[in-house]
């Protein structure tokens, strides 16, 4: 787990360009919206694109992208219970 | 046409030499042996909020940067209308989207370089920093699309429909683009100095990539110093004659002779075929008038006459003819008129007249 949250944050880093950002400033709890990383509705779309491409994870119901990415931990734990790769 | 006077309040340029935040004008330059000339970049931070930055490509991040500098220079914050000029847009962003295509089958395509790789991107984002929903208009004309923009924003003004216009030209370089037109011998195969350009035998130009923007304005103020007094094209003359007939008509048009012409900035690229057209017309016609380049400064690039725009209003605004755009020290009178010359393969031709802002 802890693995598949750092390789998580590094691909975040390069999907979005968060440029100054390293995977230690990155709190693996924080939220990804809003206050936390201050990410938006584009980036959402970024990460669904990332999930389906780096883990063979496709979200079915977008309904559940507001509990899957809600933290890079919830990321991560809907990762390896969905990983196909 | 003789259109109403339109003043040039502010400039700002982003090409392959210092520009952005420069105490002296182009009095030295940078030398590249390389087989195209890339833009050097400012700070964007110190012009662009962060977040926004990590999702623009260089063209966005240059013409946003070149169009604040113009704007800080006018003294204004919001505009009237917003002009873009560029022949090819936005090819990094293009190139991802379509490589991304390619690579996974036409799925999984994220939104971002979508979104950035429309040809009126640098507008909208421009629009969008300055909150502006006024008219925001892209031209896409190959090497005519900066002098379409400049054309619509002196008749709005002329027409009274904006008081400042925020015009622009810019164009970026890929190892792509310039790999394809190397193919048609568009562009040198292989690196060359900048600085002997012009005596270069490779066929094809030295590519380039730029960014420039104008603050125009229907009224002269404390912030104005230079008039734009014309502009005009010509696609494909059939012959010398026809060019010169070209240029002499502007030259009527816009009630000045060629003894009032002070500098001819002419667009030659390095490109052994076409360059003869400027040395005809330098030995022929336009013999009398001290002539200066500037593509060894920036490359050519669809909008480059963009940059001789920002060069002729800096020679205004300095008083000075920078020594770096001549082949022989400046000897002629302080400039009052300048014309801009520049064409395409001698396809598309064009002519810019900038004046001091006093001139009649």
């Amino acid at each position: 787990m802890e693995a598949l949250i750092e390789k998580l944050k590094e691909q975040i880093i390069k999907q979005l360009n968060l440029e100054d950002i390293t995977p230690a400033d990155i709190n693996e709890e924080d939220s990804l919206f809003g206050e936390g990383l201050g990410l938006d509705s584009i980036d959402a779309l970024e990460l669904i694109v990332l999930l389906e491409k780096e883990y063979g994870i496709r979200i079915e119901n977008p309904k559940d992208g507001q509990k899957i990415f809600f933290s890079i931990k919830t990321m991560a734990e809907f990762i390896q219970e969905h990983q196909k790769k | 046409m003789m259109l109403a006077p339109t003043y040039i309040d502010g400039s700002g340029a982003v090409v392959p030499q210092p520009t952005v935040n420069q105490d002296k004008f182009l009095e030295e330059i940078l030398e590249y042996n390389e087989r195209f000339l890339q833009v050097v970049s400012p700070v964007y931070k110190d012009y662009i909020d962060v977040k926004l930055l990590r999702r623009m490509s260089k063209i966005v991040k240059m013409s946003i940067v070149s169009a604040r500098v113009a704007m800080q220079q006018a003294g204004v914050d919001q505009v009237d209308a917003i002009m873009t000029g560029t022949g090819m847009g936005c090819q990094i962003d293009t190139e991802k989207f379509l490589n991304a295509m390619i690579e996974n089958g036409e799925t999984l395509l994220t939104p971002t370089s979508f979104i950035q790789s429309t040809h009126n991107t640098m507008g909208g984002q421009i629009a969008l920093m300055l909150g502006n929903k006024n008219h925001n208009l892209t031209y896409v004309h190959r090497t005519f699309s900066f002098e379409s923009a400049l054309l619509d924003a002196m008749m709005m003004i002329a027409e009274k429909e904006a008081q400042k216009v925020l015009v622009g030209g810019i164009d970026e370089i890929t190892d792509e683009s310039w790999l394809i037109k190397t193919q048609i011998d568009y562009y040198k195969k292989h690196a060359c100095k900048n600085s002997e350009v012009y005596n270069d035998l490779q066929p094809g130009a030295l590519s380039g990539e730029g960014s420039a923007f104008f603050v125009l304005s229907a009224d002269r103020s404390e912030k104005t110093y230079a008039q734009l007094k014309g502009v005009s094209t010509l696609y494909k003359p059939r012959s010398n004659k026809e060019l010169e007939d070209f240029i002499k008509r502007f030259l009527v048009t816009s009630e000045l002779g060629l003894s009032d012409i002070d500098l001819v900035i002419m667009g030659n690229n390095g490109d052994p075929v076409f360059d003869r057209v400027y040395e005809d017309l330098a030995t022929g016609l336009l013999k009398t008038i001290p002539t200066g380049r500037f593509k060894h400064l920036c490359g050519e690039y669809d909008t480059a006459s963009s940059f001789a725009l920002w060069i002729a209003s800096g020679i205004l605004r300095h008083q000075h003819v920078p020594s770096t755009i001549s082949q022989h020290p400046f000897k002629g009178r302080t400039p009052k008129n300048i014309l801009i010359y520049n064409h395409f393969r001698n396809i598309n031709h064009s002519l810019i007249l900038v004046s001091t802002p006093d001139a009649s």
